[in-house]
């Protein structure tokens, strides 16, 4: 056995072995390809050596070599030698290593991650069936010993093995709702084995991994501050129970959000507080993606107060944290994509709800594009909403595939159809609060009527001609659908992020008198500590510069 | 009856048993149930419409206008959008759901008037739902409740559907409102809804960090 320091050594070595020459005539047509791989491809030395140590470290549950393995050696060996290539087959593998079945089971995990991510044209009818059938192999090992499983596996890969069998059901759910690309074969295929990738299948995994680890129980007794040991039980007691019971609740709140049932999304979070940090907290992945669907799930039930906290709360921990995962390029990516949608989200809340951020956060929205979408939202840009909406939701699935006999369509935009239809829908029911915002916001008392007639005047459309009495109760409907949309359940306390009550979290309020408008602003007055928290700190840091420089 | 159905139900409702189609006959009779008592269990309605969209051959059009107009009445609570977001677009367009949509709208609106309008115009769509136009009227009086410090009184008996004078003292007595004449007063707003002013505070013991580093 070497260290990885070894490992490390040996990988600079051996690294003029002749990796190009033997793939120099390879066509560039990716099943083709895979075939000429498959007869002449010479598993790389380096690869092999990696392998065998892996597999070892896999038996001998060394989490701290499995963690450089997973996060560093693995990415490392696939940028080098696997770019455009899927790593070898399990065939390939089991002649190097001795039989370890878990261990194949593992590499296959990462085996067809490779290939949904990297390999061009995705994976093929046949390799989403096998990576299923893998993902049930590793589920029924975890979950129907009699004790746990001799197994350990850094916290970070049991997140992305929870997250990533989402996303596979995700990815499959829209292969197979393109019905016009089918050929007559693979249609008959699905046909026989409709219980690949089941909505109902995935749920049953999550939820068994959830009871097995106890960890619902856990996180009540870990939220009174005791220790959530005395209730774990025997399995959730295990590292990799527990930590696997807690992403699952994480898959779930993603896949309700998926099927737009934001009920359930938020009520499997219960007893987890989203914003604290926990010895749950360690895999800033899961975290951030936590926010983002806790968040939208909020922003659609119109509870904008809980959107906004949540967002602002996460983006201010990236816009801290950058640095720290911004060497991990695979993860990066991801953050990058969610970070940006989760400002689009935000964004539309602010439009919707308009009330006080932290300055930062305030600072970024105030630049790039985001500025000028605010800018176009709030001036009731119906297509704007509808493009920032569908730029930052979810990938929608409808969880029931449509009939292989149905027209060859393409179905798979139905779901997200539909719930930006339902956004819409609640967009055009408050197309008329911003103008009426902007007027309240000029006087602290203001007649209806007065407002009524800055209502018309603002309306081109009617030819100068119009009446008052009509104009004013119109507005009236506005009035009191303003005050309605703008008071909405806001969390303070308690187990479920379903609880809360009603509160006016909106920077502008008013009420009205019999006939008068009386208003309510918010006035911040400038800020200056942290503009000169952060002058101190750039002169305190260009004297030191100064004093280091040696004349 | 529904209070002693509650807790059976509950036990459908956990893990993966919420998504047994076997439960789904129990689940409707609950709704049934939920419509005529006036009590309302969103989460058992949601774990119904749960089971529609995953059984589209389950899909009754029937029970799922009562959970619907159950939502409606439980403004202004946002039920009425959970539920329309389990339904896909076809099931959204069919009769009477489509009208039930409308009145949704609407009501999200706050068009009391037209609202009432179009459910007199058929009430055999809402009849089936006991103490349905009170509810309404309850979401009326939160409307009015946080938007009023003195409303007109006849104003106020059109948003609560062109109600008569004893119905009208009713709802006034109810919700602790006062009749001042030609007015009703709904409460003290000012003490609510006031101008904010937020000024930074910076006091000693936020600074000392950064002056002791400063030396």
């Amino acid at each position: 056995m070497y260290s990885s320091d070894d490992y490390e050594q040996g990988y600079s070595r051996d690294y003029d072995y002749n990796y190009d020459t033997d793939y120099g005539g390879h066509t560039g047509d990716p099943t083709a390809d895979s075939d000429y791989s498959r007869q002449h491809f010479k598993m790389p030395e380096l690869v092999v050596k990696f392998l065998k140590y892996f597999c070892e470290c896999v038996r001998d549950r060394q989490v701290f070599e499995l963690q450089n393995l997973y996060e560093g050696t693995w990415p490392k060996l696939t940028e080098e030698y696997f770019e455009k290539r899927p790593w070898p087959e399990e065939t390939d593998v089991t002649a190097h290593v001795k039989n370890e079945p878990i261990f194949l089971i593992l590499y296959k995990e990462l085996y067809f991650r490779h290939i949904y991510a990297r390999i061009q044209g995705g994976p093929t009818l046949e390799q989403r069936f096998n990576s299923f059938y893998n993902y049930c192999d590793l589920f029924n090992y975890i979950l129907s010993e009699a004790e746990p499983v001799p197994l350990e596996l850094p916290e970070l890969w049991l997140w992305e093995i929870v997250d990533e069998f989402v996303y596979q059901f995700q990815s499959f759910a829209q292969y197979r709702a393109r019905l016009q690309k089918k050929t007559a074969q693979e249609l008959e295929q699905l046909n026989s084995s409709n219980k690949v990738w089941n909505v109902l299948c995935v749920l049953n995994v999550l939820h068994s991994l959830v009871e097995k680890s106890n960890i619902k129980q856990q996180l009540e007794v870990f939220a009174t501050g005791a220790e959530s040991d005395s209730v774990a039980g025997e399995f959730g007691r295990h590292n990799l129970y527990k930590m696997l019971g807690y992403f699952s609740l994480v898959g779930l709140l993603r896949l309700h959000s998926l099927l737009g049932d934001y009920y359930q999304a938020i009520k499997v979070l219960e007893n987890i507080e989203v914003h604290k940090k926990s010895q749950f907290a360690h895999v800033p992945a899961c975290q951030i993606s936590t926010s983002y669907y806790v968040g939208f799930a909020y922003m659609m039930m119109r509870r904008y107060s809980d959107a906004i906290r949540t967002f602002s709360s996460i983006l201010l921990y990236i816009q801290r944290t950058k640095q720290l995962f911004a060497t991990k390029s695979y993860q990066h990516d991801q953050i990058n994509k969610q970070t940006d949608q989760m400002y689009h989200l935000l964004a539309i809340c602010l439009v919707l709800h308009p009330q006080c951020i932290d300055e930062s956060i305030q600072q970024t929205l105030r630049e790039k594009n985001y500025h000028e979408k605010m800018y176009k939202m709030q001036y009731g840009d119906l297509q704007e909403f509808e493009n920032c909406f569908v730029y930052a939701c979810p990938k929608f699935l409808s969880p029931c595939p449509p009939g292989t006999d149905s027209i060859p369509d393409d179905f798979s935009k139905e779901a997200i159809n539909h719930q930006t239809t339902v956004f819409m829908d609640e967009v055009q029911q408050q197309r008329m609060l911003p103008t009426i915002r902007s007027y309240l916001k000029l006087y602290t008392t203001l007649p209806i009527s007065k407002l009524a007639t800055f209502m018309a005047q603002n309306q081109r459309n009617n030819d100068g001609k119009w009446d008052l009495d009509k104009e004013t109760q119109s507005l009236i409907i506005h009035l009191l659908c303003f005050k309605h949309k703008m008071k909405n359940i806001v969390w303070s306390k308690g187990a479920s992020g379903l609880d809360g009550n009603f509160h006016s979290g909106s920077e502008l309020d008013f009420y009205i008198d019999n006939d008068m408008i009386h208003i309510a602003d918010t006035k911040v007055a400038h800020r200056y500590g942290d503009f000169f928290i952060r002058k101190i700190l750039k002169f305190e840091d260009l004297n030191r510069k100064l004093h280091l420089i040696k004349m | 009856m529904a209070e002693a159905m509650k807790q059976t139900v509950a036990s459908m409702l956990k893990g993966i048993e919420r998504y047994n189609p076997d439960n789904l006959p129990t689940l409707e009779r609950y709704v049934e149930i939920q419509s005529r008592e006036n009590a309302y269990d969103l989460e058992a309605n949601l774990a119904v419409l749960k089971l529609y969209q995953f059984n589209p051959q389950f899909f009754n059009i029937d029970i799922t206008c009562q959970i619907l107009l159950k939502a409606l009445t439980n403004f202004p609570h946002t039920d009425f959008i959970l539920c329309k977001c389990l339904l896909n677009e076809r099931q959204l367009a069919e009769e009477p759901i489509n009208q039930i949509m409308y009145l949704g709208d609407i009501l999200e609106q706050c068009d009391f008037q037209i609202f009432w309008k179009r459910v007199h115009s058929m009430p055999e769509l809402t009849q089936r739902i006991t103490g349905f136009l009170d509810s309404i009227r309850k979401f009326v009086c939160h409307v009015v409740g946080i938007t009023y410090q003195r409303i007109d009184r006849v104003h106020l008996a059109e948003l609560l559907g062109d109600v008569d004078d004893v119905t009208l003292k009713h709802w006034v007595k109810k919700y602790g409102w006062k009749e001042e004449g030609a007015l009703v007063f709904i409460s003290n707003q000012d003490e609510n809804i006031k101008t904010k002013n937020i000024n930074e505070k910076i006091d000693f013991d936020n600074v000392g960090a950064i002056m002791a580093s400063c030396r």
